[in-house]
């Protein structure tokens, strides 16, 4: 059996036999009656969730998947700082069974709970410099969404590192695309001078072409002329009058010949 | 026939075309097609001088014959033999020869290229007389309408006449060039032609000059807008700004480097002289415009 089975199955077994823990059911308990730290601790909770997605962005190497967590987080953020004044609300609340230390415990954790919100890191800091005028304006908790004065402190060195890194990377690639165009440009400039020059050429052969046009017509209709004349004079020559005198000449003197050799 | 010593040939051929009591009339053609053998004869062995005169006496017969094309023909072969034997004065003589017998025949494109090749072949010995055969071989093409041919020997004049350091006059055989191009619509040859007119005015420093020409060429509307007129402007403001480094950037680009090789030589070696003494006469130049406005 691995490791991973005996967990999981000891998981299981665990949560079977929660029901059994006094631990959990001593909580479960207690939140039944006061209401405050139910909800204090889901708030934690969902501080530990931001703080956890805040610790992904900075490891993340995605721009578009670092917005969108960061995005998320600061969507957190504003859902927990509405919950702040209900936990103030119900801090203030008596409650039978809580002693007054107790009591003053609650009062204090609950205000320091919108500065351990607003230290969550959202990665919206480089927007902070920028916008470092709303940040004075914290009358409207709802609507903020760029980070203190305080936070440009801590989180602005850490993102120049990244983002100076960043920067770098992009001149480089910015000088070497630029030495390339620019060799580009002077083959271009080579092929468009070369171009020109055989577009000139070409018109230069035009004349010349139309000029060797003109002779080459007159010398076939010549050859033909000439062809047409030779072809008359051969028929005269070969007539086949003349032809049939040559054969009976022909026959003449062999006879001739056939006598005087007989 | 042609295998038989040559010069005996020769000599049969002039028995043929001497007049005495016995001949009334020379007999050309058949002395003709002696002379013609002789002087392959001649060439063959080699031996120049009487190749040449066969081939004079072949082209005289063929005149005699009233065949002007083939007696302009002989007469290149003997120039040719001419050339070998480097004696100057008969290469012209027999190569304007051959072109009057072109024109002769009605065909202008050979005479010029006969005179053409003339030149080329005195470029290093008579580089005057070269430059004169040139300017009549372009003469003859433009009469007969064809500038376009004669754009090469434009330029080879232009090139003849920076080696002899007669640099206003090569600019304006190359303006001459560049009226040639305009004629045939090739505005490439037209634009490349003013800014070689331009550099080497610039060479000869000779800045106000370089700028009149500068100003001249922009009336034409092509040369305007062309990448030879931008490069052109920079060179000049490089020059009245006094920076050198921007005229050796400018004189390294592509536009110049598509020039003719004896113009990229001389962008090369721009600027010459200084750069800040003429910056200094363009300054004094305007600062006595101001006292003559003071005086009055």
């Amino acid at each position: 059996m691995t490791v991973i089975d005996i967990l999981f199955r000891v998981d299981e077994i665990c949560k079977k036999y929660d029901k059994y823990d006094p631990e959990k059911q001593r909580e479960a308990n207690a939140f039944l009656d006061d209401a405050f730290p139910r909800l204090y601790s889901l708030v934690e909770a969902d501080i530990e969730k931001a703080l956890a997605k805040s610790d992904k962005v900075s490891t993340e190497k995605n721009r578009a998947a670092a917005v969108a967590l960061s995005a998320e987080i600061r969507r957190i953020k504003a859902r927990l700082m509405e919950e702040v004044p209900k936990l103030q609300k119900l801090a203030k609340k008596k409650v039978k069974g809580l002693s007054k230390e107790d009591h003053e415990t609650r009062f204090d954790i609950v205000l320091a709970l919108p500065d351990r919100i607003k230290a969550i890191p959202d990665g919206s800091t480089a927007a902070a410099s920028q916008s470092g005028g709303w940040g004075t304006s914290s009358s409207n908790k709802k609507i903020k969404f760029d980070s203190s004065e305080e936070r440009l402190g801590s989180d602005f060195y850490q993102q120049t590192e990244e983002s100076d890194q960043f920067r770098q990377e992009y001149e480089m690639r910015k000088m070497k695309q630029d030495e390339g165009l620019d060799v580009i440009s002077e083959g271009l400039d080579t092929l468009k001078n070369i171009a020109l020059d055989m577009n000139e050429e070409i018109d230069r052969q035009v004349p010349l072409m139309d000029e060797i046009e003109t002779k080459v017509d007159k010398t076939t209709s010549d050859i033909r002329k000439n062809n047409v004349r030779l072809k008359k004079t051969i028929t005269q020559i070969r007539s086949s009058r003349n032809f049939c005198i040559d054969i009976i000449l022909l026959c003449i003197i062999l006879g001739i010949a056939f006598y005087l050799y007989k | 026939m042609s295998s038989s010593d040559p010069n005996k040939l020769i000599s049969k051929a002039d028995k043929l075309t001497k007049l005495s009591l016995t001949r009334w009339s020379a007999d050309w053609k058949s002395a003709t097609l002696l002379y013609e053998q002789a002087a392959n004869g001649f060439r063959v062995s080699k031996d120049y001088e009487k190749a040449k005169l066969a081939f004079e006496k072949a082209s005289k017969g063929q005149e005699m014959l009233a065949s002007p094309w083939d007696a302009a023909k002989h007469m290149e072969s003997a120039a040719a033999l001419a050339k070998e034997l480097r004696n100057w004065t008969e290469v012209i003589d027999f190569y304007r020869r051959a072109s009057e017998l072109y024109m002769q025949c009605d065909r202008p494109q050979p005479a010029s290229d006969s005179l053409a090749k003339a030149a080329r072949a005195l470029e290093d010995a008579l580089p005057d007389d070269a430059v004169q055969l040139y300017t009549d071989a372009c003469v003859i093409l433009e009469d007969d309408g064809k500038e376009q041919m004669a754009f090469d020997l434009y330029r080879a004049a232009a090139s003849i006449y920076v080696k002899l350091e007669k640099f206003t006059d090569a600019a304006t055989f190359l303006l001459r060039l560049g009226l040639a191009a305009d004629k045939c619509n090739a505005r490439n040859s037209q634009c490349k032609a003013y800014l070689s007119a331009i550099i080497v005015y610039l060479y000869a420093h000779d800045l106000k000059q370089a700028e009149k020409c500068y100003n001249d060429c922009s009336q034409i509307d092509a040369f305007l807008r062309s990448d030879q007129n931008r490069c052109a402007s920079k060179l000049l403001s490089a020059y009245t700004e006094g920076d050198v480094e921007e005229i050796k950037r400018v004189a390294q680009s592509s536009t110049i480097s598509n020039l003719d090789n004896v113009i990229i030589k001389l962008a090369r070696k721009l600027p010459t002289g200084d750069v800040a003494e003429l910056k200094e006469e363009a300054a004094k130049g305007e600062e006595e415009a101001l006292d003559e406005n003071d005086l009055t």
